[in-house]
C-alpha cells in the first residue's frame, strides 16, 4: 500500500443543521411546459428540512447561479438540491457554485426532471409534474444525509514511462520531455526506430523510412530529459496513477526499474505473416509481402527491376491479405479470430510502391487486385489517381470471390472474378505477386494481462471514447500512442502519440493527481473481517484485508477503487459504503419516492 | 479470359490518351443521353478496351452510336475523356473495316495525310493544268468515275463492318427484314437525327453540321451528275443551276467556318481534341466551297472563255479529286454511313439474340 495517498480531512459544515435550498428550473420552457414548476416548488417548500424553495427559468444561467450564492449567503443554505436536466449536464455547475460560495462542493444533488419526468410523461402533466416533487423529495432526503468529501490527491511520480521505442514511442517522449517531463523509453528491440527501420521509401514525403526514426532518434538521444533503455524485456508493470512501476531484464541480464505518474502504450504493431500456402506464399518464392517487396525495390538496380537475379517485367498487387478477413472465407488467426479490420495504410502504401515502380521501371505491367481501394489520407487519392494514369490495371473482386495464384513453368497465374468487367473470369500472368499485408496487434499479453488493459474486437488497445477522450486508456495514467491502437500512418501516429504525451503532461502538471471522492469506505467499527468483499472486487489492489489497530478490517486503496459498489452489495452487516452513495441515503430517497 | 494489355495501347494510338485514368465510376454510361440497357457505353467499352477484350471491341456497335455531345467527358471526375475515347474507339474500328490498311497508317501519324494530301493536289493541278485536250469534256468523265470508286470503297467498309459486327459474333450471316428497321436505318441516314438526341441539344453545332451536309449532298449532286460545264457555257447569275450552286458553296463556307472556329477555339468538349485528319476534312471542305463558287461567279460574270476561270476550274476539279481519293474514305466524312448502318445493326444484334433474325447457314445448312 502507497502511503503518498492522502485525504485532505475537512473542517466544513460537517454535522451542522441541514438548510437545504430546492431550485427548480423551467429549462426553457422543455420542463415547465409540461412540469407544473411552481406547485413543485411550492410542494418543496412545505417539506422538512427545506429553507427554501424557487423556481426558475434557466438556474445553469449566470442569474440562476447567483440566486443560489444569495440564498447562501442571506440565508445560510448549506446543502441543495436542483431539479433540472441531467446531472452529466450541469451536476458541475453547481458543484462550482456551492465551492464558490464556500460550502462543500459534494453537498448538492441534482435530481433530473427532464429526462426522467417532462420529456417522458409529455401527455401526463399531472403525472409528470406528481413525479417531479417525489424525485425531488428523495434529493432532499440524501443530500440531508450527505457528509462534505473532498478530492482523493495522490502523490505522483513525475515522470512518463513510454513503452515501446518506434516513431510513436519517440514522438511520445519527445513531446512529453517539451513540456518538462522526464520521459523514459523502455524497448525492447536493439535499437530505436520500430518498422520504420524495414520500409524503404515511404509516403507522404518520400523519406526513408530509416531516415524518419533516424531523425527522431538524433533529438530523443540529444534530449537529457528522457532516457533510453533498448534491449529491454518487461517483465512486470504494476501500480497505479502517479505510481507505476516497470520492472525489466536488460539485455545483459541485469534488473531494472522504472518509477513512472503515467505510462504511454507505444508497442506498435506486428507485421501480418501470409499462413503457409496463403496465395502461393512460403511454397512459391516470387510470392512476397509488401513490406518484402518494398525492401527488394530499394535494392534494385537502376533501369532493371530484379528479383534473386531475375528481371521482373509484370507483378500484381493482391489488396487486403490479411485485413478485412471475412467469417467462414478466411482461416482464423492462432487465436481462433479472424482480422475483420482495414489495415487503412496498406492502400496508400500499395500504390504509392506501384508509382515508384513506374516511376523508376516505366515498361514493368503492374496489376492491382483489390476490393476497396481505400486511400483515405490527406491527398492519398492522388496515389490512385496517377496509378491509373501511369496505367496501372485495377481489377476488382468481391468479399466472397477471392483471387486465386497458381504457378507453373511459364510463370505466375492470378485468376479474378472482376465485378468491374461485369463478373468476368479474368486471368493475368505476373512474374512477381506482392501480398498487401496488413497490421496485427503486436503481442503485448505479459503487460495487457497484468495491467488488465482492455482491446478492441480487432485485439488493438482500445481507448475510452474514439471521439471524446481518443488517447486515453480505462486504466487511469495509462495513454495510448500509435499503432498499438488502431492502423495508422506515420502523420497519423505523430498526431496521437502528441496527443498521449499532452494528456500525460496534464495529469502529472502538479505533484500530486485529484480523484473523484466516490470510493469505497470502511467502518471499522463495523467490519467483522468476514474476508467476503475483497473476493467482490475485480479491480487488483482495490479492497484488501488488513490488520488495522490489532483487528482484522478491510482496507481500500482509494486510488485504485473505482466506486462500483460491488463490494457494498455483499457485506452482512452495511460496513462498507461509497462515499457519497451510500446505503442509508439510498434508503432514505426510496421512502421518499415510495410513501403514502 | 487472359487480360490483354496491350489493346489499350494500341487504342491509344488513335486518340482518347487520357483513358487509363478511368477508375469505373460509370457516371458516363449514367448521363450519356444515348446509352440504353441494352447498349451501354461508355463504361463498358472503356473496361472492355483495358482488360484487352479485342472481339468485343471490333464487333463493338456502339460507338457508331455516340454522337460526341461530350457529355460524359464534361461529367467525368478522373477526366478520363470517355467520349474522346469513343471518338479513338471509331478511329480504330474504321482502320479495322478498312481492308487497304491506309486508315490505320494516316490515323496513327497525325499529318501524313495532310502531307499527301497537298502533293496530290499539286500532282492533279499540274496534270490537269498539262492536259492539252478538251478539258470540260475530260472533267465531266472524271466526276462520272467519282461515284464508281466511292461506292467500292465504301462498299468494302460495310462489308467489312457487317463481318465484325455481325457475322464473327453472331456466327453467321444475319438479318433483320422488319420495314421498320430498315425504314428507322434510312431516316437515321438522312437525318442523322440522334445528334439532337443529346439532351442539351448543341444548335450552332447542329446547324453547322446541317449547312455543312446539305451543301455537301448539293456540290455532291452537281458534280456527280455533272450539271456544271462552266468551260462551255455561259450560266445567267439566276438560272436554276446558279441557284443550287450559290447555295451549296455558301452553306458549305458558312458552316464549315463556323466548325472551324469552334474547333480553334475548342469551345466545345467535341472539339477539344483534334486529330489533323478533322483539319483535312474541315479544311478541304471549305476549299471545295471557295473553289466551286469561285469558278461559278467567274463563269457568270466574264464567261466561259476567261483564262482565270480555266485555272480555277482545274483547281476545282483537282481539289474535288483529292477529296474522292484521299478524304472520303479515310476521314471522319464516313461517319455518316457508319452511324445509320449502326443502327440497323444493334436490330440485327436484338433480333439474332431473341433467335428471330433472318439467318443464312451458308455449309452448315440441310
Ligand atoms: C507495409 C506497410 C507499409 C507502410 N508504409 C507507410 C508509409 O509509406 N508511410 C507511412 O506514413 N506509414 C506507413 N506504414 C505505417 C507505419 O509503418 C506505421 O505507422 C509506424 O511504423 C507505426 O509506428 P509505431 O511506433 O506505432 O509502431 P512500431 O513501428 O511497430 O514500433 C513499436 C515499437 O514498440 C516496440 N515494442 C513492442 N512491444 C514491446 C514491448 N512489450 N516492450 C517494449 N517494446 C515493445 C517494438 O519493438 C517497436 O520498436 C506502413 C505500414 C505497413 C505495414
Ligand atoms: S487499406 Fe486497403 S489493402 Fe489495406 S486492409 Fe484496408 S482496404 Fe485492404
Ligand atoms: S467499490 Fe468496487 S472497486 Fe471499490 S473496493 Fe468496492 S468492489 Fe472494489
Ligand atoms: S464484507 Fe463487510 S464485514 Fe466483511 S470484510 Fe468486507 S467490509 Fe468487512
Ligand atoms: S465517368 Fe470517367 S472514370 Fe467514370 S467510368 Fe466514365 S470514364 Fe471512367
Ligand atoms: S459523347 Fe455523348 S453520346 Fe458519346 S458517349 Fe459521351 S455522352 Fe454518350
Amino acid at each position: 500500500m502507497d502511503e503518498k495517498i492522502t485525504e485532505a480531512s475537512s473542517k466544513d459544515n460537517y454535522r451542522q443543521e441541514p438548510k437545504v435550498g430546492v431550485y427548480v428550473c423551467h429549462c426553457g420552457g422543455n420542463i415547465s411546459d409540461i412540469i407544473d414548476v411552481k406547485a413543485v416548488a411550492a410542494a418543496l417548500a412545505k417539506y422538512p428540512g427545506v429553507t427554501v424553495a424557487r423556481e426558475y427559468a434557466f438556474m445553469c444561467s449566470s442569474n440562476g447561479q447567483d440566486l443560489i450564492a444569495e440564498d447562501i449567503k442571506n440565508l445560510g443554505i448549506n446543502r441543495t438540491v436542483v431539479a433540472a436536466c441531467s446531472p452529466s449536464l450541469h451536476e458541475l455547475t453547481f458543484r462550482n457554485v456551492l465551492q464558490r460560495a464556500g460550502v462543500n462542493p459534494y453537498l448538492h444533488e441534482h435530481i433530473n426532471i427532464r429526462e426522467q419526468a417532462s420529456w417522458v410523461h409529455k401527455l401526463d402533466h399531472a403525472g409528470a409534474t406528481a413525479k417531479a416533487i417525489r424525485l425531488a423529495q428523495a434529493g432532499v432526503e440524501k443530500v440531508k444525509r450527505k457528509d462534505p468529501l473532498n478530492a482523493i490527491r495522490v502523490a505522483a511520480e513525475p515522470r512518463v514511462a513510454v513503452i515501446g521505442g518506434g516513431v510513436a514511442g519517440m514522438r511520445a517522449a519527445l513531446s512529453a520531455a517539451g513540456k518538462g517531463l522526464e520521459a523514459v523509453i523502455i524497448e525492447k528491440g536493439p535499437g530505436l526506430g520500430g518498422k520504420l527501420l524495414g520500409l524503404g521509401k515511404m509516403y507522404p514525403s518520400g523519406e526513408e523510412g530509416p531516415a524518419i526514426a533516424g531523425k527522431l532518434e538524433a533529438l530523443v538521444r540529444a534530449d537529457k530529459k528522457i532516457t533510453v533503455h533498448t534491449g529491454a524485456d518487461i517483465d512486470f508493470v504494476g501500480g497505479f496513477v502517479g505510481n507505476f512501476k516497470i520492472n525489466f531484464k536488460n539485455a545483459d541480464g541485469t534488473s531494472a526499474q522504472v518509477k513512472a505518474g503515467a505510462i504511454i502504450m507505444a508497442t506498435g504493431y506486428q507485421h501480418y505473416k501470409p499462413a503457409q500456402g496463403e496465395f502461393g506464399y512460403g511454397e512459391d518464392a516470387n510470392v512476397v509481402t509488401l513490406p518484402e517487396f518494398i525492401s527488394l525495390m530499394k535494392n534494385s538496380p537502376a533501369g532493371r527491376l530484379e528479383y534473386s537475379g531475375k528481371e521482373i517485367k509484370s507483378l500484381a498487387l493482391i489488396h487486403c491479405v490479411g485485413s478485412r478477413q471475412v467469417e467462414g472465407v478466411h482461416k482464423p488467426q492462432a487465436d481462433g479470430k479472424i482480422n475483420d479490420y482495414c489495415s487503412r495504410t496498406c492502400c496508400s502504401s500499395a500504390l504509392y510502391a506501384a508509382n515508384q515502380v513506374k516511376d523508376k521501371y516505366p515498361g514493368v505491367r503492374i496489376y492491382d487486385v483489390y476490393r476497396d481501394i481505400r486511400t483515405y489520407g490527406m491527398q492519398h487519392e492522388e496515389y490512385y489517381d496517377k496509378a491509373s494514369k501511369d496505367g496501372v490495371l485495377f481489377l476488382r473482386h468481391n468479399e466472397t470471390d477471392q483471387p486465386v495464384v497458381t504457378s507453373d513453368r511459364t510463370g505466375h497465374t492470378v485468376k479474378v472474378k472482376d465485378v468491374l468487367t461485369w463478373g468476368e473470369e479474368l486471368e493475368v500472368k505476373a512474374d512477381l505477386v506482392v501480398l498487401v499485408t496488413g497490421m496485427m496487434p503486436a503481442d503485448i499479453s505479459l503487460i495487457r494481462s497484468q495491467m488488465k488493459m482492455p482491446i478492441g474486437a480487432d485485439r488493438f488497445l482500445q481507448e475510452v471514447h474514439l471521439k471524446l477522450r481518443p488517447v486515453e486508456m480505462a486504466n487511469s495514467g495509462i495513454f495510448i500512442a500509435g499503432t498499438a491502437q488502431y492502423p495508422m500512418d506515420v502523420p497519423e501516429v505523430m498526431a496521437a502519440a502528441g496527443t498521449a504525451a499532452a494528456k500525460a503532461a496534464i495529469l502529472l502538471a502538479e505533484p500530486d493527481i485529484p480523484l473523484e471522492p466516490f470510493v469505497a469506505v470502511v467502518d471499522e467499527h463495523k467490519c467483522t473481517g468476514c474476508g467476503l468483499c475483497p473476493a467482490e472486487c475485480s479491480y487488483d489492489g482495490a479492497l484488501m484485508m488488513a490488520e488495522k489497530n490489532g483487528k482484522k478490517v478491510a482496507v481500500v486503496n482509494p486510488a485504485l477503487c473505482k466506486g462500483c459498489g460491488a463490494c457494498v452489495a455483499v457485506c452482512p452487516v452495511r460496513a462498507i459504503n461509497v462515499a457519497g452513495w451510500t446505503l442509508d441515503q439510498f434508503d432514505a430517497m426510496v421512502e421518499a419516492i415510495a410513501k403514502e | 479470359m487472359k487480360v490483354n494489355p496491350e489493346l489499350i495501347d494500341e487504342i491509344k494510338k488513335y486518340g482518347a490518351f487520357d483513358i487509363s485514368a478511368c477508375f469505373n465510376c460509370g457516371n458516363c454510361t449514367a448521363v450519356c443521353p444515348l446509352s440504353k440497357e441494352d447498349s451501354s457505353f461508355p463504361r463498358k467499352l472503356i473496361r472492355a478496351g483495358h482488360v484487352g477484350m479485342e472481339d468485343k471491341i471490333s464487333s463493338a456497335i456502339e460507338p457508331w452510336h455516340c454522337y460526341y455531345c461530350g457529355e460524359c467527358s464534361a461529367t467525368c471526375p478522373r477526366e478520363a475523356q470517355p467520349g474522346e475515347y469513343m471518338m479513338a474507339l471509331r478511329r480504330y474500328l474504321i482502320a479495322k473495316y478498312d481492308i487497304t490498311g491506309l486508315s490505320k497508317i494516316f490515323y496513327k501519324n497525325g499529318w501524313l495525310q495532310t502531307w499527301l494530301a497537298l502533293g496530290m493536289l499539286a500532282a492533279f493541278y499540274w496534270l490537269y493544268s498539262s492536259y492539252t485536250g478538251d478539258f470540260g469534256a475530260l472533267a465531266g468523265k472524271i466526276e462520272l468515275a467519282f461515284p464508281v470508286y466511292v461506292t467500292i470503297a465504301l462498299g468494302g467498309y460495310v462489308l467489312n463492318m457487317y463481318r465484325y459486327a455481325i457475322v464473327k459474333p453472331l456466327g453467321g450471316i444475319k438479318a433483320s427484314l422488319k420495314p421498320a428497321h430498315i425504314y428507322e436505318t434510312l431516316v437515321h441516314g438522312f437525318t442523322q437525327k440522334n445528334f439532337n438526341g443529346c439532351e442539351e441539344t448543341d444548335w450552332t453545332r447542329w446547324i453547322a453540321h446541317l449547312l455543312v451536309m446539305s451543301g455537301y449532298v448539293l456540290t455532291l449532286l452537281i458534280s456527280n451528275l455533272h450539271l456544271l460545264s462552266p468551260l462551255d457555257k455561259h450560266y445567267g447569275a439566276f438560272g436554276p443551276v446558279s441557284l443550287l450552286v450559290w447555295y451549296a458553296g455558301l452553306a458549305i463556307l458558312v458552316g464549315g467556318g463556323i466548325m472551324s472556329l469552334r474547333r480553334m477555339f475548342k469551345s466545345a468538349e467535341s472539339s477539344k481534341f483534334s486529330h489533323p485528319s478533322d483539319w483535312l476534312f474541315v479544311v478541304t471542305m471549305f476549299l471545295i466551297g471557295a473553289s466551286l463558287l469561285f469558278t461559278h461567279y467567274l463563269n457568270v460574270a466574264y464567261g466561259p472563255q476567261d483564262p482565270l476561270l480555266a485555272k480555277v476550274y482545274r483547281l476545282n476539279i483537282a481539289i474535288e479529286t483529292v477529296w474522292i481519293l484521299l478524304i472520303v474514305p479515310f476521314t471522319k466524312w464516313i461517319h455518316i454511313f457508319f452511324r445509320p448502318l449502326a443502327v440497323y445493326f444493334q436490330h440485327v444484334k436484338k433480333e439474332a439474340e431473341a433467335g428471330t433474325a433472318f439467318t443464312l447457314n451458308i455449309g452448315a445448312a440441310k
